[in-house]
C-alpha cells in the first residue's frame, strides 16, 4: 500500500510542477540554512575528549589579590604548576605553554623556519591519547631531570626526514640540537581543548619539548600573559617568580572521589599558600580553586561564540517560517483536490487511508526538500569557507548530518501536513459528487 | 472607498489561509528587525576609523636565534636598513601591531603611591621611536613628537615620555591639556605625556578601550617592524626586506608579512561572516515570504472566480478587483506588523539578555514593516491583476 501511496504521491507532485517546486524550494531554503548554522555550531560545540571529559581537569586558581580580576583566569602562575606537579594524587598531571622557536636541520641548505611549539611534560601525550608512530614520549626522569629531547609529528617528520623513522635523530631549535625520542601520528583535535586560550579553533602545534626546559632556555611565550598588579620584569626569573599567569595545568582524575579528593588538597594547598602572603583575595581557600572537566573547560572558555548561537536560535525561526509556508500551500493544494477525495471516499477509501496517502505524498516532498538543502548547505559552507578561512574542520559538513537533515526535513514537511491532510480527509463526499 | 469590511468578513469565514499569513509575516518581522539590527550594529563597528593609514603600512615579523647577537644594536641597524629600500616612506620597530587581535594592554596610576592612587582605564601600550607616527599616518593634533635622542633601549629607564591618543586624554583629563601630565607605573616609573594623537586604535577590536592608546619612547626591537609604502610596492618590497634583512645576518626568520588593512579584514572576519550569513537569510526570508504569498493568492483567485466575475458582470471595475485584494494583504500585512513588532522586541530584549547584545532599535520593526508592505503589495499585484482580466462571461458561464 505504501508504494502504491508512493507512486500516486510522485503523480500529484508531477501534476502540479509549479506549487511543488515552490513546496520543495521553501523546505530546502529554510533546512539549508538551519544546517548550515547547526553544523558550524556541532562542529564547535565537539567535545574532543569524548569518553575522558570527566577524567581530564583542567586547574583554576583565584591566585588574584583584591579588587583586581573578577574572574577565574584559565592559566596559572609558574610557581602554582611548580608546586601542583610535586603532588602525586592525580593519575597523570601536565603543565604546558605555547612557545616558539627557528627550526633547522642538520642539512645546511634547509632555510631555517620558526615553528610553534609546546612546552609540557611527559604526561600530555597520554593525558590526550596521542597517538605515536615512532618512538615514544622522553623518559618521565626528564619532567624532572631536563634533556634536550623532542617529539615532532607526522607532518613535519615527512618534511625533515621525508617519513622515515626518525628517532635518534637530531634537530636544531635556536641553534641547539634537540634528539628526536618520538613521531606522533596525525592529531589535530577541534577545539583545540588542551589550550583553547589563543585560538580554540588553531592548528596544533608540530614540536613538542619538555617542560623542565623552561627555565633553563628561557622559552618565549607565545600566548597571554596576564597580570593583576604591576611587577617588574627584568629578566626570566622575574617572570618566574612572578603572579603572572601564563600555563594551563592538566590533571586526569579517574572518579568522582579522586576530583573530591584532589580538590580538597588544592584548598589545602591555596590555605598554606595564605599563610605564606600569597592569594590575598578575600575568598576563603576551598572558593579559590576550580576544577574543570573538558565540558565545562569548553562552556568556561566560550569556545562557541555567542553569534554561533543568535544564528542557530534565527535558524530555527526561519525554518519555523518555512514551515508555515509550506503548511499554506499544502493547504492551497491538498483543497484544489478535494473532489477528487471526494470520489475516493465514495468508492470506499477510509478516513485514515486518505490520511495516509496525503502524509505520504507531503513526506516526500520533504525528502527532496531536505536533499535539495543538503545541497544548499554543502554549497553554502563552501562558499564561506572559501571567502572566510574559516578553518576546514568547521565547514566539513559532519556525516551525522545526512541523517539528521532529511529528519529534520521530512519531520518540517510531516508536521506542515498534518493540518491540511486531516482537514481533506474529512471531505464530504456528497458536496463533490453532488456538483459534478 | 476601500471596502473594509466585505473584505473582512470573507477573511474570518475562511480563517485557515490568512491566519497562516499573519504567523508567518508575524515571525518575518520579528526575524527581519532583529537581523538587520544585527547587521547594522556589526557594520557600524567595521566603519571605525583606526586613525592609521591602513593599506600603505606593511608589517611583518622578525625572529633572531643567533644567540651571539646584540639585539639592541641590531635593531638599529635592521630600522636603518629598511628606511633605506626605495619607494619606503617610513619604518618603526613595534611591539605590537594595531588591529592586529594581539599585543600588549596595561593601565597606569595617576599617582606615584600604588596602593592609594587611581588606575587609568585600559590602554594598548605601543612602544615605537620618533619614526612610528609617520610610518603609521599617525594625526598629531597637540604637543611634540618624540627626539631621536630621547629614544629608550628598554623599559626599564625609569622616566619615559607618552604620546596618547586623544580619546584615552578625554578620559583620563576631561577638562585640562594633558601636556606635561605624569603618569606612574608601579613605584619606580614615571611616564610623561607629551603629544596628543588625534586616533589610534589598540589591538583588540572587541575591546570597549579600543580608542585608548598610548605610545613610549622605547626602540622595543626584534620583533615586529612596520615599514609604509604605497600598497602597489608592497609585493617588490617584501622580497628587498628579506634579502636585505637576511644579507645582514642570516640567523634570522622573517615572517607574517601583512598589511595593516589585511590584519583588521582578518580580525573583523567573524563581523563580516555574521553580516553574510544574516544578509542571507533576510533576503531569502523575504522571498519565500512573498512566494508564499503569490501561491497563495493564485489560489484564492482561483477559488473565487465565481466571485470575481459576477462582481465584474455587476459593474465592478478592474481596478476594484485589484484593490480588494490589496486590503486584504493590507489588512493581513497591518496585524502581522504589529504582532511582529512586538514579537521582534520581545526577542531582542531576550537577546540582549543573554548575549550581551544593545537594545534593539524601534525603528528596526517599522522599517521591516514598511519593506514587508513593498514587497507583498508586488507579490499580490501581479497575480491580483491577472484576476482582473477574468471575463465576466466565462466565469459565470458553469453557474
Amino acid at each position: 500500500m505504501f508504494f502504491y501511496y508512493v507512486d500516486l504521491a510522485w503523480r500529484s507532485i508531477k501534476k502540479t510542477p509549479v506549487l511543488s517546486l515552490l513546496m520543495v524550494l521553501a523546505i530546502s531554503i529554510g533546512i539549508g540554512i538551519t544546517i548550515t548554522t547547526l553544523n558550524v555550531y556541532k562542529m564547535m560545540s565537539f567535545n574532543p575528549a569524548g569518553e575522558r571529559s570527566d577524567e581530564l581537569n583542567a586547574v583554576q586558581l583565584w591566585s588574584q589579590g583584591p579588587d583586581s580580576w573578577d574572574e577565574l583566569n584559565s592559566l596559572v602562575t609558574y610557581q602554582d604548576a611548580m608546586n601542583l606537579r610535586n603532588n602525586t594524587l592525580p593519575k597523570r598531571q601536565a603543565a604546558m605553554f605555547r612557545t616558539g622557536m627557528a627550526l633547522q636541520t642538520e642539512d645546511v641548505n634547509f632555510a631555517p623556519i620558526l615553528e610553534s611549539i609546546r612546552v609540557t611534560d611527559s604526561d600530555f601525550f597520554k593525558l590526550f591519547d596521542v597517538p605515536f608512530l615512532y618512538g615514544n614520549v622522553w623518559d618521565k626522569s626528564v619532567d624532572t631531570e631536563p634533556a634536550y629531547q623532542v617529539v615532532i609529528n607526522d607532518k613535519l617528520n615527512q618534511k625533515l626526514f621525508a617519513g622515515q623513522n626518525s628517532v635518534g635523530k637530531v634537530i636544531y631549535l635556536n641553534r641547539k640540537p634537540y634528539q628526536v625520542v618520538g613521531v606522533i601520528k596525525a592529531w589535530d583535535p577541534k577545539p583545540k581543548y588542551y589550550d583553547p586560550t589563543n585560538g580554540a579553533f588553531n592548528d596544533t602545534e608540530q614540536i613538542f619539548v619538555p617542560f623542565s626546559l623552561t627555565p633553563i632556555e628561557e622559552f618565549d611565550v607565545w600566548g597571554n600573559t596576564s597580570g593583576w598588579k604591576f611587577e617588574t620584569m627584568n629578566s626570566y626569573s622575574d617572570r618566574l617568580n612572578s603572579e603572572k599567569v601564563w600555563l594551563l595545568y592538566w590533571v586526569e582524575l579517574p572518579n568522582k572521589d579522586a576530583v573530591t579528593s584532589y580538590r580538597s588538597w588544592l584548598s589545602n594547598y591555596v590555605a598554606e599558600q595564605k599563610a605564606l602572603g600569597r592569594f590575598t583575595d578575600k575568598k576563603s581557600a576551598a572558593d579559590s580553586v576550580k576544577v574543570s572537566d573538558v565540558a565545562t573547560w569548553l562552556e568556561y572558555n566560550h569556545v562557541v561564540p555567542e553569534d554561533n548561537k543568535i544564528l542557530v536560535g534565527l535558524s530555527a525561526l526561519f525554518l519555523s517560517v518555512c514551515l508555515v509556508n509550506i503548511l499554506g500551500l499544502i493547504l492551497t493544494k491538498f483543497l484544489k483536490r478535494a473532489p477528487e477525495v471526494g470520489v475516493r471516499r465514495a468508492i470506499g477509501a477510509s478516513r485514515a487511508q486518505i490520511f495516509a496517502q496525503y502524509m505520504v505524498e507531503v513526506g516526500m516532498i520533504g525528502l527532496l526538500g531536505g536533499l535539495l538543502g543538503l545541497a544548499w548547505a554543502y554549497a553554502s559552507l563552501y562558499g564561506l569557507s572559501a571567502q572566510f578561512e574559516v578553518s576546514k574542520g568547521l565547514t566539513h559538513l559532519s556525516a551525522s548530518m545526512w541523517i539528521i537533515t532529511p529528519s529534520i526535513a521530512v519531520g518540517t514537511a510531516l508536521l506542515a501536513g498534518l493540518y491540511p491532510a486531516w482537514v481533506v480527509c474529512r471531505t464530504k463526499p456528497s458536496v463533490y459528487l453532488k456538483s459534478q | 472607498m476601500l471596502h473594509i469590511k466585505p473584505i473582512l468578513s470573507s477573511l474570518l469565514r475562511s480563517k485557515s489561509g490568512p491566519v497562516l499569513l499573519l504567523i508567518q509575516i508575524i515571525l518575518s518581522v520579528a526575524i527581519v528587525a532583529n537581523a538587520s539590527f544585527i547587521i547594522q550594529e556589526r557594520l557600524a563597528l567595521m566603519q571605525r576609523v583606526s586613525g592609521v593609514e591602513e593599506s600603505e603600512v606593511l608589517t611583518f615579523s622578525l625572529f633572531n636565534f643567533d644567540p651571539l647577537i646584540d639585539k639592541t644594536a641590531q635593531n638599529k641597524i635592521d630600522q636603518q636598513i629598511l628606511r633605506g629600500l626605495p619607494n619606503v616612506i617610513d619604518a618603526t620597530s613595534t611591539n605590537m601591531l594595531p588591529l592586529s587581535g594581539g599585543g600588549w594592554s596595561s593601565t597606569f596610576n595617576l599617582g606615584p603611591d600604588p596602593d592609594s592612587a587611581k588606575s587609568t582605564p585600559q590602554f594598548a601600550m605601543y612602544l615605537g621611536t620618533d619614526h612610528t607616527l609617520e610610518t603609521l599616518g599617525l594625526k598629531l593634533i597637540e604637543g611634540r613628537n618624540f627626539y631621536p635622542h630621547e629614544l629608550k633601549d628598554n623599559l626599564d629607564s625609569p622616566s619615559r615620555l607618552a604620546i596618547i591618543s586623544s580619546a584615552l586624554a578625554k578620559a583620563i583629563w576631561p577638562d585640562e591639556s594633558p601636556l606635561g601630565k605624569v603618569l606612574y607605573e608601579g613605584k619606580d616609573a614615571q611616564i610623561t605625556v607629551i603629544g596628543v594623537v588625534e586616533k589610534l586604535q589598540g589591538a583588540w577590536i572587541d575591546s570597549s578601550s579600543l580608542e585608548n592608546s598610548v605610545i613610549q619612547n622605547v626602540d622595543y626591537g626584534s620583533s615586529s617592524y612596520m615599514v609604509r609604502a604605497k600598497p602597489e610596492f608592497h609585493a617588490e618590497l617584501k622580497d628587498a626586506i628579506k634579502k636585505a634583512l637576511l644579507a645582514e645576518n642570516p640567523n634570522r626568520v622573517l615572517d607574517g608579512f601583512k598589511s595593516i588593512e589585511a590584519l583588521k579584514d582578518s580580525s573583523y572576519r567573524d563581523h563580516k561572516l555574521m553580516i553574510t550569513v544574516l544578509i542571507m537569510m533576510v533576503v531569502l526570508l523575504l522571498l519565500i515570504t512573498s512566494l508564499g504569498l503569490t501561491g497563495m493568492v493564485m489560489f484564492n483567485i482561483q477559488r473565487r472566480t465565481k466571485q470575481i466575475g459576477t462582481r465584474r458582470a455587476l459593474g465592478a471595475k478592474k481596478r476594484d478587483i485589484v484593490s480588494y485584494f490589496l486590503v486584504e494583504n493590507y489588512l493581513i500585512c497591518l496585524a502581522g506588523g504589529v504582532l511582529g513588532g512586538l514579537l521582534a522586541i520581545q526577542l531582542g530584549q531576550q537577546l540582549m539578555k543573554i548575549y550581551s547584545l544593545p537594545m534593539l532599535d524601534l525603528s528596526y520593526p517599522l522599517f521591516t514593516v514598511a519593506g514587508l508592505f513593498i514587497v507583498t503589495t508586488l507579490a499580490v499585484y501581479l497575480p491580483a491583476r491577472k484576476a482582473a482580466n477574468i471575463s465576466p462571461a466565462t466565469a459565470t458561464r458553469s453557474v
